[in-house]
């Protein structure tokens, strides 16, 4: 008798999420197996792959690689004109690093502006990161949600701290989606998705971020997590863990040691880039394989390498 | 140098004493053994040592738990403050609570013996006998003569021997010691109370037959932060007196683990002895004592429920292995005691009576609430419940029994919560919101027309699950409702108001903040999660309880419809709670009185199983799902509902 593999499809599914408007908007979740089962079934939308654009610019890309790939470019628009030409793109991410009080500490409205720049340079969705300054996050995701109304962006994310006020603007007042930020906790995640819905945001409008780490620095809890919250969403049609996730993996890999030290510091470790590409692409491959449903990466390399991955998994 | 005068609101005499610059106000009032609550031992985060300066200069930083306000006023956090000149101190009466409220109850309505009488129904039923071999006997003696001289040990057991059937006759050096001026005191008239067994009769004490006390015993449950104790007479079986007071260790640390590592410091074996037997034993004792019209010495048998590190401080012995993996306590149970050798306050030949622990963190007062309980003589299951500073459970029926022990901190009785009290007179017991206005209807304990002091345990309770029902706070514990009576300090922290500081006893506003309700959201979280991990380990589900037993000072009673809501008990049939009060001192006064219910408590504990959760590994994921109102997972509390 020949082997027959059992189908696990499951009944439920995860939330689809839409980013983004017009021809290049791009739709996370949907599906209804585990993560890369093409075989139990059609994976209705692929992991998509956003590009990290600092807000600081052209000054922090030092990578050979990084600065071959935008080179010429004046502002962090031309930066985004440039990433969206990369194969595999199907966001860009703008991450407010400068926007932290203890650092730059750009104004809100001098945010704001660039948010609008990189969105009219664009016509890809647009995903805002935040400074994790809670008080001048919750401000700027305010304002830059009022002032890209109607464009549909993700702003990531609300947390525990904020989420009464960046779910009231950005969720209700100017129907963005909202990201959900949680610390490697199903049940954490669980509890903010609740108090989002409860406050009045559409679940439909909610991707998880459920918290992440590098590659060997605590990556086994995320695993789990993810495994888990996977399972509650499909086998247990937890309707409040089907929302899809979005891990952002650059802001945590390009500051761990391997990607941090120069090679000149530390010659037996070979090339700096290369190290950090390879630290990115593990983990980026890791969250996927754990059921992730979007990644945030930064070096034209590792985005180049994962985009073959989904390829070839899909 | 600096002088520091301590002066107290409730009108004990002040105290002075010297400082040094850099020693903070609340170190200061420890050397000096003034009691300054500092649950937190003087990290400056409980903000309950709040003290007010009435003169001198003093240096610290203003927290966040002191109004601006109240700090223009000269109100500071004792720990975080300073002297910088000579100070007069004003120390508040609700800060220094713990040491100076030791309260009698009003035994003359009846309904606080009510659970001690109907223990004893119930045990008798269940085949426990209420007997005991204590026994008083007036003796009359010959005075001794030229002609008549029998020493005076001979002439008091030949009177014995005539008034008893007892062949045999033990005397203790103590009684021996005294024998002769109290022989003759008493004109050899005397009231001679001792244990008669196997045709022995053992003298515990001897008195003058004209001032001759009953034969009294005393049951102390020793709780982490509260301490509670009945005086009863030992042949009767009636009560006597009834008191409570909080536990004067807790200024050491509110859990057991500070006040293990208080106890490794220097001297530390001898201060939280002192704080216990010293400062809240001898005062508690002695005020009851006085209630009753009996003198202390009168107390021939003492019974004692506390949990493992109550009794190894009390006892004085080195409570660290109990702290220490692999967590081994001195003793489970130790006969041998007598209330002398700790100077306990008692006849010093009173035998102290220890209830058994049964693991390092499942101890004596749970083998006793377990006795009252009496889950151990039914079919069905049942499971009984201690809502302390330790949350204790006990699951099983006749054929076994398994407990289990999680730390619940002191919330429940109104440990570490801003305006939290004990069930005392003023604690607000009781609490109704309506919907609309969200002005709350107050059911405080005391007289009519008490004003509010505090809210203690069951008063939480109310608050947090009404707040809930009526959509003020989300599932989180934070406010999400406008009102006027929800207010916001300067670093953005919530709090609801239940009565102005005009409408107070205290003239200080009193009110639950968003710090108080995640407290107290974490102790009901550890409740739960025990319940579900002990029920889900032995592979039984809620459903399978019969009775479940709530035990525990949380106050009169607890609102079972309130407890369910917020996610604290499961959501089962609400027919099948009872609420059984002070259990573990119930028990304690079941054995101090019976030989057979001592007997019966060494059985429970020798056939009860311990399950350990801090090495579950699932118990940390379980206690996150249950740090929610009323559960991450909503399914399992289908009528708590919000309106």
């Amino acid at each position: 008798m020949p082997f027959v593999p059992k189908k696990q499809v499951f009944n439920a599914h995860i939330n689809e999420v839409v980013l983004g408007v017009g021809d290049k908007a791009t739709a996370i979740g949907g599906q209804n197996v585990l993560p890369f089962h093409t075989f139990d079934a059609e994976i209705k939308n692929a992991p998509k792959i956003g590009a990290e654009l600092t807000d600081l610019g052209m000054a922090e890309y030092v990578m050979p690689g990084e600065k071959a790939f935008y080179e010429g470019c004046q502002t962090v628009a031309d930066m985004a004109k440039r990433a969206e030409t990369l194969e595999g793109v199907s966001f860009l991410c703008l991450h407010f690093e400068g926007a932290d009080p203890n650092g730059a500490n750009k104004s809100v409205d001098e945010c704001v502006k660039l948010a609008k720049e990189v969105s009219d340079a664009t016509s890809l969705p647009l995903v805002v990161m935040g400074c994790k300054n809670i008080e001048k996050d919750t401000e700027l995701f305010n304002k830059i949600a009022e002032a890209l109304a109607g464009k549909n962006i993700l702003v990531l994310s609300a947390r525990d701290e904020n989420y009464k006020t960046v779910g009231a603007s950005a969720g209700l007042a100017y129907n963005q989606k909202v990201g959900a930020e949680s610390a490697v906790d199903i049940n954490l995640a669980k509890q903010l998705n609740t108090v989002m819905t409860q406050l009045g945001v559409n679940a439909q409008s909610i991707v998880m971020n459920i918290g992440s780490a590098a590659a060997g620095y605590g990556y086994e809890y995320v695993a789990s997590t993810l495994d888990r919250v996977k399972d509650a969403a499909l086998k247990q049609a937890d309707t409040m863990l089907q929302m899809p996730i979005m891990t952002p993996v650059s802001s945590d890999t390009w500051g761990v040691k391997e990607a941090v030290m120069s090679e000149a510091e530390m010659p037996e470790w070979g090339s700096q880039e290369e190290r950090g590409v390879e630290m990115e692409v593990a983990t980026a491959a890791a969250v996927l394989a754990g059921g992730s449903d979007a990644v945030i990466l930064r070096h034209p390399e590792s985005i180049r390498t994962i985009h073959k991955m989904i390829q070839a998994l899909m | 140098m600096y002088q520091i005068t301590f002066q107290f609101e409730n009108g004990a005499n002040p105290v002075e004493t010297a400082a040094a610059p850099d020693t903070t106000v609340l170190e200061a009032a420890r050397a000096a053994n003034v009691a300054i609550d500092a649950p937190c031992s003087g990290n400056g985060s409980c903000g309950k040592c709040r003290v007010k300066i009435l003169s001198g200069q003093v240096e610290g930083l203003q927290t966040g738990h002191i109004s601006d306000e109240d700090y223009a006023d000269g109100w500071r956090l004792s720990c975080c403050t300073k002297p910088l000149s000579d100070l007069t101190v004003l120390v508040p009466d609700i800060a220094s609570a713990y040491q100076s409220r030791m309260k009698t109850a009003d035994l003359s309505s009846g309904e606080e013996m009510a659970i001690f009488h109907k223990l004893e129904e119930e045990l008798k039923a269940s085949g426990i006998g209420f007997g005991n071999d204590f026994i008083q006997c007036r003796v009359r003696m010959d005075a001794p003569t030229l002609d008549d001289t029998m020493p005076d040990t001979e002439r008091l057991c030949l009177g014995i021997r005539s008034v008893s059937d007892c062949q045999q006759v033990r005397l203790p050096y103590f009684v021996v010691k005294k024998l002769a001026t109290v022989l003759r005191e008493a004109d050899f008239d005397l009231m001679v109370s001792g244990e008669r067994k196997d045709g022995v009769f053992s003298v515990l004490d001897i008195a003058p037959a004209a001032d001759a006390a009953p034969l009294c015993g005393c049951a102390i449950d020793i709780g982490t932060t509260t301490v509670s104790a009945v005086l009863m007479d030992l042949q009767t079986g009636a009560l006597l007196a009834k008191g409570s007071g909080g536990n004067g260790q807790i200024r050491y640390g509110a859990d057991v683990i500070n006040r293990i590592v208080e106890q490794c410091k220097p001297g530390g074996v001898k201060r939280l002895q002192q704080a216990i037997i010293q400062q809240t034993l001898v005062p508690l004792v002695a005020v009851m004592c006085q209630s009753a019209g009996i003198p202390v010495h009168s107390i021939l048998r003492v019974c004692i429920a506390g949990n493992t590190t109550m009794n190894h401080l009390l006892l004085g012995v080195n409570a660290n292995p109990v702290r220490m993996e692999p967590y081994i306590p001195t003793f489970y149970a130790w006969d041998g005691l007598r209330a002398g050798e700790i100077g306990l306050p008692a006849n010093p030949n009173a035998r102290v009576i220890l209830s058994p622990n049964i693991g390092s963190y499942v101890g004596g007062d749970i083998t006793a609430g377990a006795l009252t309980s009496r889950i151990w003589d039914k079919d069905e299951f049942s499971l009984f419940i201690d809502l302390g500073t330790n949350g204790e459970l006990v699951f099983g029926n006749r054929e076994f029994m398994m407990s289990c022990a999680c730390s619940a901190g002191p919330a429940f009785e109104g440990g570490d919560i801003s305006c939290g009290m004990r069930a005392t007179d003023g604690a607000v017991e009781g609490v109704h919101i309506d919907k609309d206005t969200l002005k709350p209807s107050l059911t405080i304990v005391g007289a009519a027309g008490q004003k509010p002091v505090g809210i203690c345990g069951s008063g939480i309770i109310d608050v947090i699950a009404e707040l809930f029902r009526t959509s003020a706070i989300s599932a989180k514990g934070r406010f999400i409702r406008e009102n006027p009576r929800i207010v916001y300090d300067k670093h953005g922290m919530g709090r609801y108001v239940l009565a102005a500081s005009d409408q107070s006893e205290t003239g200080r506003e009193i009110s639950i903040t968003e710090v108080d309700i995640e407290c107290f959201i974490r102790a009901k979280g550890a409740i739960f999660s025990a319940i579900n991990i002990m029920l889900s380990s032995l592979d039984f589900s809620v459903s399978d309880i019969s009775h479940i037993y709530v035990a525990g000072g949380i106050g009169s009673g607890i609102n079972i419809e309130n407890a369910v809501r917020i996610g604290m008990f499961p959501d089962v049939d609400r027919s099948v709670f009872e609420y059984i009060g002070n259990s573990s001192l119930a028990g304690a006064y079941a054995m101090a009185l019976s030989d057979e219910a001592e007997q019966k408590v060494d059985e429970l504990a020798a056939n009860m199983t311990y399950l350990e959760l801090s090495t579950n590994p699932r118990y940390m994921e379980e206690f996150m799902a249950a740090c929610f109102l009323p559960h991450t997972n909503r399914e399992l509390f289908p009528s708590s509902v919000q309106e």
